[in-house]
């Protein structure tokens, strides 16, 4: 299958909010349970682990009209909960038999409260992610919220979590991660042959499939994409960084590629790349209290995580400078609290290691990319021409 | 390759027609054009345009696209899927007007759908801008209508505006409504002449508000498919005369007749300027060879 077959398809899945995917797997696995999961980070071994599917839910994107969801939501509040809401309230999401909610804003804690009310017969799971770093105390913690977690599913009608089943689990998504590092390495050294706007693609639909069959995706698409008749352009290297839960419609993905710009790197996809490299399996040790010493150890530094101050931006700037980009896109969600709040402080550290940066904001149903088009064109040739921004 | 002088194109794919220029240069300075053809896409697909004019281009400057170094788009990127590089319209368009007229520190740049005012630096680095919103009133393709609905070829439209004796005035802030007025215009026996002239006042109003927006100082150039349009470009220097609400915009308005290839001649200019950087950065090789258009013809036959 060549690669625009591969991406094309991707994409017909990752845009069917009636989660055609997840009613295919239901199928094939009678007595399943589906388990939505809010961005940004729920460990997914977890829940593959009780023999249940893991379906990130990133709303509506462009493709529905919010109706019902605004009646829920203030103006001033960003839009994937809206069309989270919209999607459910319409029924296109009957198909999850639980809800996990991370905490990573309000907005998503209260998306989680109003589930409840609104859904009292689905499991709602809030999950708190520990801000405090130190294995005897967050990771005992984190350790303790994930055994709640596969109980509350076993209640639900999940299998019993045992330490096989979880080791197993952490493997093949160790083997999916290795994969996505993988196919993320040919996106850095030739983002002609894997351009941002399919490797973003291939990343979602992982939110929507087992582990394992999102590696063969990943794989295939790998062996194509290295394949592939494609020429190198000159176009500056960019990091995207948006802190991203709500995703940005694809369009504007695209938009930034036809300005100029190689995104070699992203956050959209944060659940499954917020842990550096592999979830690390210690012989002896308590499997959940692994994927939780991954999260302590391991988990990069995102805007929902706690950081104190002068440390912010300084991962961003150690990431521009060993993957040799030329600057960085900030393109935060409207509303968004963590992005905007954490951009200040990013947007400091890189001008003092004088990394030329442009800040964007989008809606995940942006429909009009025109300033988009003028800003990051401008910025990429400012970069190009001029080494500023 | 980074022997001098660095041969390059530029190809403006636009949505109306197709420029391209071949030129040689040092690291885009003191250039030569070599080359340039202009080709309307009709209902032709814009690739095919491309790579037609391109050939064509070639052909003129006795030009090999293995002896090119860059071949830089401007424009709509997809449509060149030979290039080397993109330089977005604004940047080419500004570099392209200071070629053709080194004084200049603004650009209007009037394309087929959206017009936009520049300010830049003497190098062509663009300092500030403004581009005209939704309504395609200030755009070359309302001319072109409105030229339609008039019976008037566009290299007649100028010619008459000039002419004209008592200008009717035309909605300025919505093309849709400027079309009725016209239609209106006509059914009252207007000549051609007086509402063409009342549609370049009505462009050239809008393009003065974009100017004194931009921060546009000195020497403007009207670039773009209407820049041979006398008529627009005596309008342009009225409205600049009469100002907003009365105050006078202190601007040289000049046009050039190459000023359809300013987009064009830019992105050739700025190709070689990053091409040579790129050497000197030993970037090249990063970029790798295939990115020459000369090392695989660029799916080119």
């Amino acid at each position: 299958m060549s690669a625009e077959s591969l991406v094309a398809e991707a994409r017909s899945q990752v845009d069917d909010v009636d989660l055609g995917p997840v009613h295919a797997w239901k199928r094939a696995n009678p007595g399943g349970l589906a388990v939505g999961t809010m961005p940004i980070y729920v460990p997914r071994p977890l829940i593959e682990a009780v023999g249940a599917l893991p379906v990130a839910i990133f709303g509506g994107g462009d493709q529905v009209d919010i109706i019902r969801g605004d009646s829920y939501f203030q103006s001033y509040i960003c839009h994937i909960p809206r069309s989270t809401l919209e999607l459910a309230l319409g029924g296109r999401l009957d198909c999850l038999d639980a809800m996990i909610f991370p905490s990573i804003c309000d907005v998503i804690r209260n998306l989680g409260g109003m589930w409840r009310l609104l859904f009292p017969e689905k499991l709602s799971v809030y999950l708190d992610l520990p801000q405090t770093f130190d294995l005897a105390v967050g990771g005992r913690f984190f350790a303790h919220e994930l055994h709640r977690i596969a109980s509350l599913l076993e209640a639900a009608g999940a299998r019993p979590l045992n330490d096989e089943a979880l080791v197993a689990a952490i493997r093949v998504e160790n083997v999916r991660r290795a994969a996505l590092e993988r196919v993320d390495a040919l996106r850095r050294a030739e983002p002609w042959r894997a351009p941002a706007s399919e490797v973003y693609l291939l990343a979602r639909l992982g939110g929507l499939l087992p582990a394992a069959e999102h590696t063969r995706w990943l794989e295939d698409y790998l062996t194509a994409a290295q394949g592939r008749a494609a020429r190198p352009v000159d176009n500056v290297r960019v990091v995207l960084v948006g802190a991203f839960c709500e995703q940005p419609p694809l369009g504007l993905l695209r938009t930034l590629e036809k300005a100029g710009c190689d995104i070699i790197e992203d956050d959209l996809q944060l659940g499954l790349r917020t842990i550096e490299g592999p979830i690390d399996l210690r012989e002896g040790e308590d499997p959940v209290f692994s994927l939780a010493r991954s999260w302590i150890e391991r988990g990069g530094a995102t805007a929902s995580r706690y950081i104190g101050d002068d440390e912010k931006g300084r991962a961003l700037v150690e990431r521009v400078r060993t993957l040799g980009a030329d600057g960085v896109v900030f393109a935060a969600a409207s509303f968004c609290d963590p992005a905007l709040l954490d951009q200040p402080m990013q947007e400091a550290a890189l001008a003092r290691a004088k990394i030329p940066y442009t800040t964007l904001k989008f809606a995940e149903n942006t429909g009009q990319f025109q300033v988009v088009r003028e800003q990051a064109g401008a910025f990429s040739d400012a970069v190009k021409l001029w080494g500023i921004a | 390759m980074s022997d001098l002088p660095h041969l390059t194109a530029g190809i403006d794919a636009g949505a109306s027609s197709v420029k391209v220029v071949l030129a040689r240069s040092d690291r885009g300075e003191g250039a030569t054009l070599l080359g340039s053809v202009v080709q309307r896409i009709r209902r032709r697909s814009l690739e095919e345009v491309v790579r037609s004019a391109f050939e064509a281009a070639c052909g003129e400057a006795s030009v090999a696209p293995s002896a090119l170094c860059y071949v830089a788009s401007t424009g709509d990127s997809d449509a060149v899927p030979f290039r080397t590089g993109h330089f977005y319209g604004m940047t080419a368009h500004a570099r392209g007007a200071c070629f053709l007229d080194p004084e200049c520190r603004a650009v209007v740049d009037v394309g087929a759908l959206h017009a936009r005012a520049i300010k830049m630096d003497a190098r062509g680095k663009v300092l500030g801008h403004r581009m005209t919103s939704q309504c395609a009133s200030g755009s070359g393709q309302f001319v072109e209508n409105i030229a339609r609905y008039l019976g008037v070829t566009l290299e007649d439209v100028g010619a008459l505006s000039v002419s004209a004796l008592a200008p009717e005035q035309v909605s300025g802030i919505c093309a849709v409504l400027a079309e009725t007025d016209v239609i209106n215009m006509v059914s009252r026996g207007i000549g051609a002449a007086d509402i063409l002239r009342g549609i370049h006042a009505s462009i050239a109003e809008r393009l003065a508000r974009l100017l004194r927006a931009a921060g546009a100082e000195g020497v403007v150039q009207l670039t773009g498919g209407p820049a041979a349009d006398a008529g627009l470009v005596l309008a342009l220097r009225e409205a600049c005369v009469a100002g907003i609400r009365g105050r006078g915009l202190d601007l040289t308005v000049r046009s050039h007749p190459q000023g359809i290839l300013a987009g064009a001649i830019g992105a050739a200019l700025l190709g070689a300027r990053r091409f040579a950087d790129l050497i000197d950065k030993g970037r090249f090789d990063v970029l790798g060879r295939d990115a020459l258009i000369g090392t695989n013809g660029g799916g080119l036959a």
